[in-house]
């Protein structure tokens, strides 16, 4: 009993985490319509960020946090406007590039990776960061994770707030449902489709950050960050957020449950058929229709 | 006022809009009547940047919008007071009333008459009042064109261009919607009206033009074109 528990915590812990992941990869998908598979690249980039940093200058991941957002925000805003726009001018119109722009994101993703294999390799990264127990429920689960956790719902909640009660974040999501029309309302489609990808990258570089703080990573894992996202994404609906916290946690449990119950070697495995399953059954995610 | 000088627009080898020239002043009212194909939606996206002309100008009260229209940059003309509803557009389906409200009043320009227009909008259109968190796609035909316009007028447009708003209305609403357009004329808003219901736009119209493969053949006041032999036949049926 005690064990079914602690799988189920755990479980939950990797699956906000997974969910605040997918609200990023949604919002790049579903507003600039890039389909980001570099995702998990920038991701690994910003947890070995903070890795370096707490084990060369002692400074909190919570610093790091603060640091890593600017940082990939405008690295997001370059890697927009400096490839994914040439793209889409090339393409001559905004739906041509959703295609073209997959490739290219898949080669963004060789050179992320690419440029950080040739520097650290595939060694593994870790830190111990307040990594005292906590009782909760009965099971007892690292304060670390906890607080990556608490974070991920709350920066997950924050970008939700903002894209529901702003009145950017609705020209956000008009953008999302009708890209077509929001001009008509005054609205410059690429800045702010633009702004929201690089939004997506600071929620990208959070999550990176918070990984680093609970789990052991190195270079190469950052394919599976992608597709993890990726799945999550799709089971939960483009742009539905509440649906990518239910995914989210659907697939932290999966997994937890699987390593525990069946193999730890079948994590990913596990991920992959709910992938199918998601794409065979739900052509529009848990919670009805998507935005779009 | 707003002036398109012999605006051309080509779609490929094809001439969709043959040098129009037509002009409307601060709170009049003018339409253009055309049949299927005739260029009137072309027209109107042509002025707003949204299909690149070949040749022609666009001014806007001295201002000459002809780069930002070549640019396609249709948010800077929204920007500047120039706004459409398109035809069976206008409103973003999946979102409520009340955000499409707000999203109108997304130009920068718009922020500082937000909540006298938006009490303005309302008021023409008090349906709208009780359904303000109603999604729009959910709605029916004649109050998404409501909510069109309304969503326009928060945009504080200068000139309002509506493309076909009666299109698939039945009647009694399509008389209930251009009814408004004066009251919104009045606050000193110029319109231009694309429509083929000729009957009603020439009700509500004090000036009107006929557009005919590309090329404005007809323009007149609209009571002569209420009386010409030619548009009673073409548009307003031989009764």
């Amino acid at each position: 009993m005690a064990s079914l528990l602690d799988a189920l915590v755990t479980g939950l812990v990797y699956g906000g985490v997974y969910a605040l992941l997918a609200l990023g990869l949604t919002l790049q998908y579903g507003v600039a319509r890039i389909l980001n598979l570099a995702y998990g690249d920038f991701l690994i980039a910003a947890a070995v960020f903070a890795t370096l940093l707490y084990q060369h200058y002692q400074l909190s991941p919570l610093v790091s946090l603060v640091l890593v957002a600017p940082i990939s925000f405008l690295v997001h805003l370059l890697v927009y406007h400096l490839v994914f726009v040439q793209l889409e001018r090339r393409s001559g119109s905004w739906r041509a590039m959703e295609a073209s722009s997959i490739l290219l994101a898949f080669g963004l993703s060789f050179v992320v990776s690419g440029a950080m294999l040739a520097i650290f390799g595939g060694k593994l990264f870790s830190y111990s960061y307040l990594l005292v127990p906590v009782h909760i429920l009965g099971s007892v689960v690292p304060a670390n994770r906890l607080l990556a956790f608490v974070l991920a719902l709350v920066f997950g909640g924050i970008a939700y707030l903002l894209l529901v009660r702003t009145r950017i974040g609705t020209a956000i999501r008009a953008i999302a449902v009708d890209p077509d029309g929001a001009p008509l309302a005054g609205i410059d489609v690429r800045r702010w489709a633009g702004i929201t990808f690089a939004f997506g990258g600071i929620i990208c570089a959070a999550g990176g950050v918070l990984i680093s703080m609970f789990q052991t990573f190195n270079v190469p894992m950052g394919v599976s960050f992608t597709l993890k996202a990726l799945v999550v994404v799709i089971m939960g609906g483009v742009g539905n957020a509440v649906g990518a916290l239910v995914a989210g946690l659907i697939l932290g449990v999966t997994e937890s449950f699987v390593a525990r119950y069946v193999s730890p070697g079948l994590t990913l495995a596990a991920v992959y058929g709910l992938f199918v399953l998601a794409v065979l059954t739900m052509r529009t995610g848990i919670l009805g229709r998507a935005l779009r | 006022m707003l002036e398109i000088r012999e605006l051309t627009v080509h779609y490929g080898l094809h001439e969709a809009l043959h040098e129009v020239s037509i002009a409307v002043a601060p709170g009049e009212i003018v339409v253009v009547l055309g049949a299927n194909g005739a260029g009137k939606s072309t027209l109107l996206k042509a002025t707003m940047g949204m299909v690149r002309p070949t040749r022609g100008h666009v001014t806007l009260d001295g201002l000459d919008l002809t780069s930002l229209i070549r640019r396609r940059l249709t948010h800077q003309i929204v920007e500047q007071g120039l706004v459409l509803v398109p035809e069976r557009g206008g409103t973003f389906t999946d979102l409520t009333v009340q955000e499409n409200l707000t999203l109108g009043a997304f130009p920068r320009r718009a922020r500082a008459r937000e909540a006298e227009l938006r009490a303005f909008a309302l008021e023409l259109f008090p349906r709208l009042k009780e359904r303000l968190h109603q999604r729009v796609g959910t709605m029916s035909g004649g109050e998404q064109r409501m909510v069109a316009v309304a969503r326009a007028l928060l945009s504080a447009p200068r000139f309002l261009l509506l493309d076909e708003p009666t299109l698939g209305l039945a009647p009694v609403l399509a008389k209930q919607l251009l009814r408004v357009l004066p009251q919104i004329a009045a606050e000193g808003i110029g319109i231009l009206l694309v429509e083929q219901n000729a009957q009603l736009s020439l009700s509500v119209a004090q000036r009107g033009a006929v557009l005919s493969n590309g090329h404005l053949v007809h323009a007149a006041s609209a009571a002569e074109l209420r009386d010409d032999p030619a548009v009673r036949a073409a548009y307003l049926g031989s009764e």
